[in-house]
């Protein structure tokens, strides 16, 4: 049996100036051309054990390590980022900040240069990349042109130039549409199969990467909690309380069934074999709304300057205490929308009407935190709404990925109350725990009269809070209905548990009913 | 929409001559800027410089930093006047302010022109090079000199339009706020946030090894008749320019009377900046993808 890749005995790890551990007596082994998925809830140790990997942790961050963690036989604690990067390529978050140069070229030759490798060598493993990540047809163009999943694959691209034996992603679609996130997935499973490159994933989307998994490794509060294939981590996470679980999974320990599936494919053939298998659901389509409009948007055009109509002629009404998840591919209109909605940008033709104040949170919650202390953002009221009382003297960056968030909304809140609330985009890198915690408040938000506009790409998260759900093409709204109807029969703008019970449900929650109505000899429909 | 120009690749021989011999030309027309003041050559030198934007297919992404040079020009051709009183033609007799008698004569409103038209040649001649040179590639041609001062350029250029976005999100969301705050307190969120930034690149730089980064070989590419044509171009402009400059053509004396020097070797100069800025241009060798030894 080949040494393992990385080796971690009994290692922990102290941010500077921080409290507790952010990584406790972990010790695990990964293997060579293994594929890796460290899940956990925000603030488990995912991304610091990441960044001990590459070294950054402690050599960047600084802080104290105990224990050992070697990596291709090297010890992080003395060998740093510069010398482990031969070993392995990281690729992080956000795509924006991990591209360096101005051409896509030239962000392929740097890390080759940086080694000193010849003109020759440099030059035929950039053609050897670009092919095999399906870049090639980048390659003259200026990274400010890239999409987000463009610059994502190239961050890959670039890290994997030099064909490290080990790949280390932190959340790499996180900050991409689900169609560009499943493709990333897919294409590192392949990078896995046919180049041998070890894989090491921090997710929060299982069921997007569990197909493509070995192994799943779970954290909790820094230590490892779990460490099995696919199907061992669901049991592991149905017994611990489900919320790591994939949606089918969990729909099947509600429903008292097992094993659990690590698949869409796997959860069907189980329920065929069980005899429950659904037959396709035809669902009914939603009622005319009637009532005021909270906000009415009235033929609704947005032209940029030398570029095509991003709005063509939209009409939306959302009455108060309405839930509407907007959906659509990047690019489909669904973020120029709620601006226009909320003023900040002018229609170039049609009207927004709104009865009262409009409140608009934007993707990134980090935009709104600009004080020196928390409670300078919001005010205490408002810091304990979001969950944050005692940390009035916080400064705001310094809170976690979720926490900001939380702030932001209630910055965004503030002056209310509000007849119009948007969202755009909230549930990006948030785990399920957090995402269940925002359809929490925003089920309040809509109790008190406010119309809630959701822009999300996450199917389970609209099914989840939504009383309507508001499809958008290329700047028409292209479907408008109940998420049964509109998530229930598609393909791709589908839950993952519709495409298992073929539209019967949407949520675990739901399928789970509908599963135990059946096994009581009910029909499955 | 921005009026510094962007590079794009575009197929035609400047974006496809190698970037030492494309930024040479560029330079070599914005050096005319700084060594003349004589209206016929600096005519010359504007026409070469539009010429080759045009033929390169960055007519528009000139015809914008022109847009940029030209309230600049007129601004110099205005102020010059007023705050300088030589000159004997006199044009507008003015008051006193504060106790300074203000005159204006031709001369100096000459001067203040032939001033503002050094200023848009230098200008478009460097919006040439920012929209018809890969800055990537010009900075590899640094970095063989100081490959860290060349790869902060390159961030610098990478980052500054990132950063300028997020400036741009941090001021929409200020205004999504009840009681928006002032400006100061978002350009600080915004610098603070650009820190995060620099911290996040800096550790995208550790994992892919830049601590042992050392300088780049020179990558051993032929020269190509674009590669030639362009090189030809800029030395002849820029040997030119000085030569004639040594030989005193082009002389201008605005004070205390407008002189300047017209002959046949201003007018010889000024043909040939057009005729070098049209060399990279002409002919069957200037087409690409067409192999011409």
């Amino acid at each position: 049996m080949a040494e393992p890749l990385v080796v971690a005995e009994r290692f922990s790890y102290r941010y500077p100036e921080a409290e507790r551990l952010a990584l406790r007596e972990l010790t695990l082994s990964i293997e060579p051309g293994s594929f890796t998925v460290l899940a956990g809830a925000s603030g488990s140790g995912k991304s610091t054990l990441i960044r001990a990997l590459c070294g950054l942790v402690p050599h960047f961050h600084g802080g104290r390590v105990s224990g050992e963690l070697a990596v291709g036989g090297l010890d992080v604690r003395h060998h740093g980022p510069a010398e482990l990067a031969a070993l392995c390529g990281t690729v992080f978050q956000d795509p924006e900040t991990q591209v360096v140069m101005g051409g896509v070229r030239a962000e392929l030759e740097l890390p080759l240069e940086q080694r000193g490798q010849s003109p020759a060598s440099v030059a035929r493993a950039v053609e050897e990349v670009a092919l095999a990540l399906g870049v090639a047809h980048l390659l003259d163009r200026r990274t400010e042109t890239l999409s987000g999943g463009e610059l994502q694959r190239l961050a890959i691209a670039a890290a994997l130039a030099h064909r490290p034996a080990l790949l280390l992603l932190d959340e790499p679609t996180s900050q991409l549409d689900p169609v560009a996130g499943d493709e990333l997935i897919w294409m590192l499973r392949r990078l896995n199969e046919e180049w041998g490159t070890a894989v090491v994933v921090a997710e929060h989307r299982l069921e997007r990467c569990l197909p493509a998994a070995d192994r799943i490794v779970a954290m909790e509060n820094g230590a490892l909690a779990c460490d099995a294939p696919p199907r061992g981590f669901l049991q592991w996470a149905a017994g611990a309380g489900g919320d790591l679980a994939t949606p089918v999974a969990r729909m099947f320990s509600l429903a008292g069934l097992g094993p659990p599936p690590a698949s869409v494919k796997e959860a069907r053939g189980a329920l065929r074999e069980a005899g429950l298998a659904p037959s396709a659901v035809e669902a009914a389509p939603g009622g005319r709304r009637r009532g005021a409009g909270a906000l009415v948007l009235k033929r609704l055009w947005y032209e940029v300057e030398e570029g095509p109509a991003v709005l063509r002629g939209v009409d939306l009404s959302l009455r108060p205490g309405e839930r509407v998840a907007l959906m659509g591919r990047n690019g489909a209109g669904k973020s120029t929308l709620l601006r226009l909605a909320k003023g900040l940008i002018d229609p170039t033709r049609g009207r927004v009407e709104c009865d009262g104040e409009v409140a608009l949170l934007l993707q990134n919650p980090g935009d709104y935190l600009i004080h020196e202390r928390a409670v300078e953002e919001a005010g205490a009221v408002a810091l304990g709404a979001a969950g944050l009382g005692g940390r009035e003297d916080t400064n705001p960056r310094d809170l976690s990925g979720g926490e900001r968030e939380r702030l932001a909304l209630e910055v965004a809140l503030a002056g209310g109350p509000h007849s119009v609330v948007l969202l755009d985009e909230p549930t990006r890198g948030m785990d399920p725990v957090r995402k269940r915690a925002l359809a929490r408040r925003i089920e309040e938000l809509a109790d008190d009269g406010a119309a809630v506009m959701v822009a999300t790409h996450d199917t389970a998260f609209a099914a989840d809070f939504a009383d309507r759900v508001v499809l958008m093409g290329r700047g028409d709204v292209i479907g408008d209905g109940g998420p049964a109807e509109v998530l229930g029969g598609g393909w791709h703008f589908s839950t993952e548990v519709a495409r298992a019970l073929d539209g019967a449900a949407l949520t675990a929650e739901q399928g789970a009913a509908l599963l135990t109505r059946a096994l009581a000899g009910e029909p499955l429909r | 929409m921005t009026l510094v120009p962007v590079y794009r690749q575009r197929p035609s021989p400047l974006h496809n001559a190698r970037a030492s011999a494309a930024a040479s030309f560029c330079c070599a027309f914005a050096l005319i800027g700084g060594l003349y003041a004589h209206p016929l050559v600096l005519g010359a030198a504007l026409a070469g410089v539009l010429l080759a934007a045009g033929a390169a297919g960055v007519g528009r992404e000139i015809g914008r930093s022109l847009r940029l040079a030209l309230p600049l020009a007129v601004l110099i051709a205005l102020v010059n006047p007023i705050v300088y009183q030589g000159g004997d033609t006199l044009l507008v007799r003015g008051g006193v302010v504060l106790g300074r008698r203000v005159d204006v004569t031709l001369e100096a409103l000459v001067s203040g022109v032939l001033a503002g038209l050094r200023v848009v040649v230098l200008v478009v001649a460097l919006g040439l090079l920012s929209a018809a040179v890969d800055p990537d590639k010009l900075l590899r041609v640094f970095r063989r000199v100081s490959y860290r001062s060349a790869l902060t350029a390159s961030l610098a250029t990478r980052l500054v339009p990132v950063l300028a976005r997020d400036a741009s999100r941090m001021s929409d969301a200020a205004r999504c706020r009840s009681t928006p705050p002032g400006r100061l307190a978002v350009a600080r969120a915004a610098l603070s946030g650009a820190l995060e930034r620099a911290v996040d690149v800096a550790a995208a730089l550790e994992v892919r090894g830049y601590a042992n980064a050392g300088r780049t070989g020179a990558a051993r590419r032929r020269w190509s008749r674009h590669d030639v044509r362009v090189a030809l171009a800029a030395l002849l402009v820029a040997a030119a320019a000085i030569a004639a400059r040594a030989l005193g053509v082009g002389e201008v004396e605005a004070y205390p009377r407008l002189e300047l020097s017209l002959g046949p070797a201003e007018v010889a100069l000024a043909a040939l900046l057009v005729g070098a800025a049209a060399l990279p241009f002409v002919g069957r060798a200037a087409r690409l993808g067409v192999a011409h030894g």
